[in-house]
């Protein structure tokens, strides 16, 4: 995996410092910078998991229709155009005519109009499934799902919900009605806060407790002998199924004689539907995958995101389906600066890789080699650079430092391999400690001195910064500020990795940076700007990062080279 | 009759009586041909609430007063892996880093169910939680404090899943087993009050069927790894190998469960008839426990009617592997290093599973493990599933371990051994089988076959003749009491019920709506809320009120007293320090019935609703 930074929210852990990276539940708590946002009233960051999410426009990803909301809910957040999945693999079915009548002559006519003839039926073009294998066919091709919902709103549950709807409203009503009279006695104001079937119950007991009150020889002698006294001593009237399971099951569904009969035999595995494909089914459904009918697809929303804190909009869409543009967008990239992590001994090798294939035509994937020559090895020191890309206006002043491991809170982790993480800290990272300047964002044609840059994509660039290293590392200075252009100033750091290291290559960083603010600071006294009374002009945001460098190869796990096979 | 279920006319048959009854038929034959007019749900009101039935590997979520669940997922994502397992860690340290990786998968599932799946506001929405008896309080705290914290939702309240199931099928009686993921709970019910105190629970349930089948596939499956291009064409005899370990991951074998495996008739009847000609499993499996002194078994003589008496050793000793199955892997190597005596039983079982079974062997294509995946070869391995597999994994939940680990139709009886006299008959005659494990096909009917076998008369030792010179002490037998129940044992759901042995059996035996087990406590919290009721609700009010912490949560950012408070807090959670605040209804927080239980159950009726119910309801309002 390449080397990468992660951004700490602070909105799990209960204090500003990140825990400690390599417990799993760590991971959480960082995230890339482009999934972060930047409330500016808090002046603080935000990550998706904090931010307070509202909709602000339905649309089906399929058809880029837009929902008003008030259809969402009834069409079940579903499109109710034209579009379906298919129940197998979930491509979008297409909507296919029939085979126009044969011409006679052998020759596959044109098709005669633009719809082309009915019925029409729903066809996947991936696994070649349709909807008449499931007798559903339609007349007309155009608003399906509608058609389609007439045959949902009688499915068998719905229509059983509704009897049982009915059937337990009156009990609540009367319930309801009794509940606040009768059910008093030693429970105060707080029993309006019960389960009304509860209170309802207790309603039924208190007129008629079975085996208390009218539990006498009395009644007893009044009932019938040859039925059962105790048939119904709950008060409720007997509930009668629409359509009961024992009826059901004689259709080869629910896990009866029928579905057990079909699973002994079953030859193939294909012929019985995942899990997944019948688990919404709340009504006992056929087990088999030629039951399986076609799905609907499920809207998209867009959403706006707002500051859990001081609840101001952090990102707004534009409410078009089809427009990717937003209206509001405080995003972290905008205000923190980038910070890419490469190892150069890598890039190398990438570029021999590279070279190597692209001199070689075979076929075969190179990974496991690539791995076992550009990993980091235990017992070995590597250098490490970081490239910071300032998307301020202003220039800033960054000063870097790496968290203190704690070794003792490292013994500890939730999944497997306590054991190897024990032994942490592996390894030392030495990076720069003075504070550096990374110039300030300008638009490219700004840039007079360093026209070369243009066009260079970021592999290039990396591809450049380690040619550069080269000459560099024959300086023998791997620590400290190597190179400025732009708006990016790189950074050289070192890790050096124990005999015994395992694992990861993980370690927090604090980044504080200074910038000059041109307004006056609404938010007053908050954690990020401690140096603001000292210099009212400038401020001081600090954030903690995770630097992933990769895994650790260990010596004694020798890697399997796949071409000594 | 039964036919035509729809007849209104019917309901006045069953319903005679008083006037109130009356008036409901009436409603309902008004009513009921005009399903879609009552479908009167609001468009654009907030009125319907979210249900969400969070279990502890499948998550079913959706609005109230549908028939269905909107959207039903794995809460451990891919993996098929569960969020919260039997056990919790009792290092310190380490259960702060379990929870804090609970409340963040809470937290990403709880998110999800709101931003991704239902898409809409949590601001205006209130929650129902359907949880499970035995769901553990921090959870439910965990839960409760993500969806006013982080979702803000306006109220939250929890619903009990086994009397949400029973309103799914029109009743609030009835004896409820949910044979779920981590475990099997029977909860008896009676007029929509659940006898906590009369609660059983056994882990025989959907992960204990998983490791089964983990243990036995490896024995006993075959691998065919797949073909390599290099070497011609192997032939597929020399492909076949046993089934590597890392091939059978949890989502794996939980595709097998659910796509191959069905649960088949009881072995019982033809078991026994081997056992008299020669030697059988059933002797060699007793003859090498022989060394083994009874007495130091417990297991062994209580649950002899059951299998497991024959291979209790064998259980007993997967048992203390599979706890560690859910949360650590320290099942791998484990073929290897397994005492020959086990893998012995275990092949003495295969026997005669396979004698017992006709079920077709099965392929299953899988994806070739990355470590034995190198770039030579193509496509997909399989695994050759034998028939028996399919058929038998099954049985271990219907032999019971040891006394804590009781087979399902066990913890049903002793359920019904527990609860007042009067009850029985109605509770056993309204049996309803819910949870996805329940879902295998066979299941329920297996069920009712086992529950006859548990209650029926124990059969006279195995071990008699090995002593003749004792004369064998009179039999235990447990469920004696409970044997005149047989005729009125139903199972409500069962989908093929057997003949009925009296009127109650046949009124109740198959005729609850068809609502899938695994479903149904959703579809009871989907009715619970459109009939405005559902369990105990929290309003964040409450919540906030009760809740120190979430004062100073807006603020917080920025002032480190209040950190600190929080920190100290949350250590204190973590150190099983009872939280300062309850506002979450918890029925073990009820008080204890005054007197032994036992003596209130015995005495009178009287005494055994007073004290049972009265508490229950205490507990709704206060905790």
């Amino acid at each position: 995996m390449a080397p990468n930074v992660l951004y700490h929210c602070p909105c799990l852990s209960t204090s500003s410092a990140p825990p400690p990276p390599h417990l799993a539940s760590s991971s959480y708590n960082f995230h890339p910078l482009h999934a972060l946002f930047f409330c500016e009233e808090c002046d603080a960051v935000r990550c998706n998991r904090c931010v307070s999410v509202e909709v602000s426009g339905y649309y089906c990803p399929n058809c880029l229709f837009e929902v008003p909301s008030a259809s969402v809910r009834a069409e079940k957040n579903r499109c109710a155009r034209n579009c379906f999945m298919c129940p197998n693999c979930r491509n979008t079915l297409s909507v296919v005519p029939s085979d126009p009548p044969d011409a006679g002559d052998g020759r596959l006519s044109a098709p005669i109009s633009t719809v082309g003839e009915p019925p029409f039926f729903l066809y996947c073009n991936h696994c070649r499934w349709d909807s008449s294998e499931v007798g559903i066919t339609f007349e007309k091709p155009t608003g399906l799902a509608a058609q389609l919902q007439k045959l949902e709103d009688a499915a068998p549950d719905s229509l059983e919900f509704d009897r049982l709807k009915e059937h337990f409203e009156p009990i609540i009503r009367a319930s309801s009605l009794s509940s606040s009279s009768s059910v008093a006695p030693s429970t105060s104001h707080s029993q309006h806060h019960s389960n009304p079937i509860t209170a309802a119950a207790s309603a039924a007991l208190a007129r008629d407790i079975p085996g208390v009150a009218k539990y006498t020889p009395h009644a007893r002698s009044g009932r019938p002998s040859g039925k059962d006294r105790s048939a119904n001593k709950d008060e409720m009237p007997e509930y009668k199924s629409r359509l009961d399971i024992s009826h059901a099951s004689n259709y080869g569904s629910g896990g009866g004689d029928v579905d057990v009969d079909f699973m002994r035999r079953l030859e193939d595995v294909s012929e019985v539907a995942s899990l997944q494909q019948r688990w919404n089914y709340s009504w006992s459904t056929s087990i088999e995958t030629r039951d399986l009918k076609p799905l609907r697809i499920p809207l998209h929303s867009k959403r706006s995101k707002r500051c859990p804190a001081c609840t101001h909009i952090l990102i707004k869409p534009e409410p078009k389906a089809q427009s990717v543009r937003y209206k509001i967008k405080l995003v972290a990239a905008n205000y923190l600066p980038a910070i890419n992590v490469a190892l150069p001994h890598q890039i190398e090798m990438l570029g021999h890789i590279s070279a190597e294939a692209a001199k070689r035509s075979t076929k075969a994937p190179v990974d496991g080699d690539k791995d076992a020559r550009s990993g980091l090895q235990a017992g070995k020191t590597y250098p490490f650079h970081m490239s910071l890309t300032n998307p301020l206006y202003d220039p800033i002043q960054v000063r870097l430092s790496v968290q203190r491991m704690h070794v003792a809170a490292a013994t500890s982790s939730g999944e497997g391999g306590t054991t190897e993480k024990a032994r942490r800290p592996p390894f030392a990272i030495s990076i720069p400690t003075t504070p550096f300047s990374v110039a300030p964002f300008a638009e490219a044609w700004e840039y007079e001195d360093d026209e070369e840059m243009f066009g260079l994509d970021d592999d290039e660039l990396e591809a450049r910064l380690s040619g550069r290293e080269k000459e560099t590392k024959s300086k023998s200075k791997t620590v400290g500020v190597l190179e400025k252009r732009a708006n990016v100033t790189v950074v050289g750091g070192e890790v050096a990795l124990g005999k015994e290291a395992r694992g990861e290559v993980k370690f927090n960083m604090l980044v504080a940076y200074t910038y000059r603010s041109d307004d006056p600071a609404p938010s007053e006294g908050h954690d990020a700007s401690p140096s603001k009374k000292a210099v009212p002009e400038t401020k001081t945001f600090a954030f903690y990062t995770v630097v992933d460098l990769g895994n650790i190869i260990s010596k004694e796990e020798p890697r399997i080279d796949p071409y000594d096979v | 009759m039964s036919t035509v279920p729809q007849t209104p006319r019917a309901k006045t048959v069953f319903n005679p009586s008083t006037p109130t009854t009356s008036r409901i038929t009436n409603s309902q034959v008004q009513s009921s041909p005009h399903y879609s007019t009552t479908r009167r749900h609001s468009l654009y009101g907030v009125e319907d609430r979210i249900i969400i039935d969070p279990g502890s590997l499948i998550w079913k979520v959706g609005f109230s007063g549908e028939g269905r669940p909107r959207e039903v997922f794995y809460a451990g994502g891919k993996p098929a892996k569960g969020l919260w397992g039997l056990k919790r860690a009792t290092d310190a340290a380490e259960r702060l880093e379990e929870d804090k990786l609970l409340d963040i998968r809470l937290e990403q599932n709880l998110r999800a169910v709101f931003h991704d799946s239902l898409l809409t506001d949590p601001k205006a929405r209130k929650v129902i939680i359907i949880e499970n008896p035995l769901l553990p309080i921090h959870i439910k705290e965990a839960l409760a404090r993500i969806l006013f914290g982080n979702l803000q939702v306006p109220s939250v309240s929890f619903a009990s899943s086994h009397l949400l199931s029973l309103l799914a099928v029109g009743r609030i009686t009835g004896l409820v087993l949910d044979c779920g993921n981590l475990e099997s709970v029977v909860l008896p019910i009676f007029a929509a009050r659940p006898l906590f105190t009369q609660l059983r629970t056994t882990p025989q349930a959907g992960q204990r069927f998983i490791s089964h089948l983990r243990s036995l596939l490896l024995l006993f499956g075959t691998y065919v790894a797949p073909t390599s291009p290099g070497i011609a064409n192997l032939p597929q005899a020399s492909r076949s190998m046993r089934v590597p370990q890392e091939i059978l991951t949890n989502e794996v074998l939980e595709e097998i469960k659910t796509r191959c495996c069905f649960v088949g008739d009881s072995l019982a009847p033809s078991a026994s008839e081997p056992a008299d000609n020669g030697p059988t499993p059933d002797d060699s499996v007793v003859s090498s426990d022989i060394d083994v002194p009874p007495a130091s078994d417990p297991a062994q003589s209580e649950s002899e009617f059951s299998f497991a008496g024959r291979e209790s050793g064998m259980s007993s000793q997967h048992d203390s592997s599979e706890y560690s199955v859910i949360s650590t892997p320290r099942m791998e190597g484990r073929p290897q290093d397994r005492p020959p005596g086990n893998e012995n039983r275990l092949q003495v079982l295969a026997d005669m599973y396979m004698r017992h079974s006709t079920a077709t062997d099965l392929r299953l294509r899988v994806e070739p493990p990355a470590s034995m995946a190198n770039n030579s070869t193509l496509g997909y391995g399989t695994i050759i599933i034998p028939g028996w597999i399919r058929e038998r994994t099954a049985e271990v939940l219907f032999e019971g371990g040891d006394v804590d680990e009781g087979s399902l139709a066990e913890i049903i009886l002793d359920a019904l051994l527990k609860v007042p006299v009067d009850l029985r008959k109605t509770l056993a005659s309204s049996i309803l089988i819910i949870g996805g494990t329940s879902m295998l096909p066979g299941f329920i009917p297996r069920l009712y076959v086992e529950l006859l076998r548990a209650i029926s008369p124990p059969q006279p030792p195995f071990r008699q003749p090995i002593r003749p010179d004792k004369s064998p002490p009179p039999q235990y037998d447990r469920y004696a009491t409970l044997r005149p129940l047989i005729p009125y044992l139903t199972i409500l759901n069962n989908p093929s019920p057997p003949a009925p042995l009296s009127d109650r059996a046949k009124n109740n035996g198959g005729k609850a709506p068809a609502f899938s087990p695994a479903t149904m406590s959703w579809v009871g919290g989907s009715l619970a809320g459109a009939l405005k009721t559902g369990g105990t609700e929290v309003s964040r009010e409450k919540w906030d009120e009760a809740d120190p912490e979430i004062e100073d949560e807006n603020t917080w950012m920025s002032e480190t007293p209040a950190r600190n408070n929080r920190q100290a807090q949350q250590q204190s959670r973590a150190l099983q320090i009872p939280p300062a605040r309850n506002v979450l209804p918890d029925w073990t927080r009820l008080p204890l019935p005054v007197g032994a239980p036992s003596v209130a159950i015995n005495s009178a009726s009287v005494g055994g609703v007073s004290q049972t119910h009265l508490p229950t309801t205490q507990a709704r309002v206060g905790a």
